[in-house]
């Protein structure tokens, strides 16, 4: 079997909206290998989600995939029909989204939720066949019997986000992305689903996607990080070595903004400027204008997401060989 | 719990929905929770339940046929009985007696005609009571019938009139029209006539105006901006203007008036349910659907048209409660249904002309059951809007 489950290449997700065109996901490739965690992290805004969403293929309009290739499994998604991307989605790939408490369909029970799914994929499995499932899933996820009777208005948002996981497991999807999936539960909750999402990921070797903002979730669960910055990846490697020695500077100054209680209340790091307006990037690297290393050269060209030691790639100019400087004026008749 | 509950919030009771109580007692302790709200809707539904009644029990509890000409014309409310007068000193029979064979003068009266047969004698019209009186003198007939009312009146003018029996026949609760119909009995059957009408076009404006809006919504696209225009053309005529111009098209009938009304509130629905679809289009449970692969159609049937029924129950009721009054306005004008269907619009509008006349009976009543019932359709449709939307839910 292939160690890489799922290899996105040159991927590019353009909104044209009525100011212009931008892309929250700008050139971005990677690998995600079989049975790993590879956490997903970045500013609000930086196109982690819409990221998360081209892996299921599920841009809306004014969204397009604009290019790139999105090779699962050995197959192109691209390629595929709508029907036949329709039938991987939640058979093979699912997700979970940020907020349990408004995804799933208020009108329906639990157990509909889970049987739905289970029959969306497998017309022929009897009510019966599938109600018995979900039963069995519901055991695993440790949720109560009789909850499977209930609304989702009944259920706390840790319960329900548990009812999330097990339609992402219903049918044994390879790989779930888990959209900023522990946002809106408190810390406790939290500890708890992610003790949860571990013990299923080593049960039913998971792949999973977490997209998360929040650096403590990646440290705790993830194998291998990507970070992201204004649709780009900018760097990423194993998490022992990226909270070790993060190479990029947005990962140097991401990981000082994390609170940390034996700092004093004042020294809590505030990385300068904010992130850039997508319809309108800066040239160069996109990091440009709030890196605390900047140099000439990241103002005229965008750097390479090239590998830098092994396992780990980082899009910087100070870790590449640099090409001489040329000239506006020569740059622009190229 | 109680100790962090300020003084000023009373602390209710929990709405228990899952206890294993009946309907009824779930309903009744509604009223803890619900507050003002739940006093309007169970009115609006008790007005409701009284219009059902009405419309199923007119054939047994209507006391006359609705379109037989039954009394004399305008009797005021509460009257009608007739009484029995002979000459006096020389009635043919005593008080009970049998009166086969004998001739009774009526005037101008159906109902007096149909009493003397009941009675075994023969009715005789007459044009007024004057030419009555003197046929009596004149021995031509053997008996008159007089409204009871009048009969103060009669003696005192005739001295020689007596008494045989009073009160004969049935009185009319609500009086009777210009023809001599009795309008209780053509309100109750024109109950049905009201209430079939409005249910009837409200579900097929709803039908039509939630499928289209649903598609409308979920497709978007210029499928979305041609019917959007579409309805925002027809929803921009004055209603009544429109219903008016397509019951005259499609002529006099229940169904065509049920049709021309209905094409009037299909927009109304169409609109609702489009800004409902495209609002819960974008909730993350329709998202969470398409994530494990459900088809739209799915998604639709099973996603976001139930969750759009709130919204639209609540316009359906305020919808029936518009459709009424549009009903009795296009029979007032005349464009509604045929006249020997019973209808409150119909009956309003013929009585109007005889208000100044001092016959106000006539357009009372059905004027009355009109705003009655489209009020409590409008409380019904208020009250559940206050009760349904959880956003108004006072926390």
């Amino acid at each position: 079997m292939d160690k890489v489950l799922y290899g996105i290449r040159d991927l590019v997700v353009e909104y044209r909206t009525r100011v212009g065109t931008l892309s929250p996901v700008d050139h971005v490739s990677f690998d995600i290998q079989r049975g790993e965690v590879l956490g997903l992290v970045g500013e609000s805004g930086c196109g982690k989600t819409t990221l998360g969403k081209a892996l299921m293929r599920m841009i809306e309009a004014p969204g397009v995939i604009a290019s790139g290739q999105l090779l699962f499994d050995g197959v192109d998604l691209m390629q595929l029909s709508r029907r036949r991307m329709r039938e991987l989605r939640g058979s093979r790939i699912s997700m979970i989204f940020q907020d349990p408490m408004t995804s799933l369909n208020p009108v329906q029970r639990v157990v509909d939720h889970m049987t739905e799914t289970i029959r969306v994929h497998q017309p022929s499995t009897s009510l019966k066949a599938a109600r018995a499932r979900a039963s069995e899933l519901v055991d695993r996820l440790g949720i109560r019997q009789s909850s499977l009777g209930d609304y989702p208005h009944q259920l706390s948002g840790g319960m329900r986000q548990r009812v999330m996981i097990g339609l992402a497991l219903a049918l044994r999807a390879d790989l779930v992305i888990a959209d900023e999936a522990t946002t809106s539960l408190d810390v406790l909750v939290e500890a708890q689903f992610l003790d949860l999402l571990r013990e299923l990921q080593a049960e039913f070797e998971l792949t999973i996607v977490l997209i998360t903002h929040n650096i403590g979730i990646v440290a705790e669960l993830a194998d291998r990080v990507a970070v992201m910055y204004a649709g780009q990846l900018v760097e990423m490697a194993e998490v022992h070595d990226l909270f070790r020695d993060p190479k990029h500077p947005y990962t140097q100054g991401l990981l000082r903004a994390v609170p940390n209680i034996r700092l004093g209340r004042d020294d809590l790091y505030k990385m300068p400027g904010s992130p850039p307006n997508l319809i309108a990037p800066p040239r160069g690297c996109r990091f440009n204008p709030r890196c605390p290393q900047v140099m000439d050269i990241c103002r005229v060209r965008d750097p390479a997401f090239e590998l830098v030691t092994p396992g780990r790639r980082v899009h910087c100019w100070l870790y590449q060989d640099q090409p001489e400087i040329v000239s506006e004026k020569v740059q622009a008749r190229l | 719990m109680t100790t962090t509950t300020p003084d000023a919030v009373p602390v209710r009771p929990p709405l228990l929905v899952d206890e294993n109580v009946g309907i009824l007692r779930r309903i009744w302790r509604g009223r803890i929770w619900y507050g003002a709200e739940w006093y309007i809707t169970i009115f609006g539904a008790l007005i409701l339940v009284f219009m059902t009644t009405m419309t199923l029990m007119a054939p047994r509890i209507a006391p006359y046929d609705p379109n037989e000409f039954v009394g004399a014309q305008f009797t005021p409310p509460g009257r009608g009985e007739q009484a029995l007068l002979a000459r006096a000193g020389e009635s043919p029979v005593g008080p009970g007696a049998d009166l086969t064979g004998l001739v009774i003068g009526v005037q101008r009266n159906q109902n007096g005609v149909n009493l003397a047969r009941q009675l075994g004698a023969n009715g005789e019209r007459f044009q007024d009571q004057a030419s009555m009186l003197e046929a009596l003198q004149a021995g031509q007939v053997d008996l008159i019938f007089v409204s009871q009312e009048k009969v103060p009146d009669a003696l005192a003018e005739q001295p020689g009139l007596a008494v045989v029996t009073g009160n004969l026949g049935r009185d009319f609760l609500l009086g009777t029209d210009n023809l001599g119909r009795d309008i209780l009995s053509r309100l109750m059957w024109g109950a049905r006539t009201v209430l079939g009408v409005a249910l009837m076009s409200a579900l097929l404006s709803s039908s039509i105006g939630i499928s289209l809006g649903l598609i409308s919504g979920f497709l978007g696209g210029a499928v979305d901006r041609v019917l959007s225009l579409t309805m925002d053309s027809v929803y921009s005529f004055p209603g009544l203007l429109l219903a008016v111009a397509m019951a005259a098209m499609l002529g006099p009938g229940l169904i065509n008036v049920a049709v021309a009304i209905s094409v009037i509130y299909i927009p109304t629905f169409f609109r609702v349910v489009r800004g409902q679809v495209l609002s819960i289009k974008e909730e993350l449970y329709v998202e969470a659907a398409r994530s494990i692969g459900a088809r739209p159609i799915t998604i639709l049937a099973r996603y976001i048209f139930p969750n759009v029924i709130p919204s639209v129950a609540v316009v359906f009721s305020l919808n029936v409660a518009d459709a009424i009054l549009t009903e009795a306005g296009l029979s007032f004008v005349g464009l509604g249904l045929p006249p020997d269907i019973p209808d409150w619009g119909y009956d309003l509008s013929k009585g109007q002309s005889f208000l100044v006349a001092g016959h106000w009976w006539m357009v009372t009543f059905p004027g009355v059951l009109i705003t009655f019932v489209a009020m409590g359709f409008s409380l019904l449709g208020e009250g559940l809007s206050e009760i349904l939307n959880p956003r108004l839910v006072k926390s």
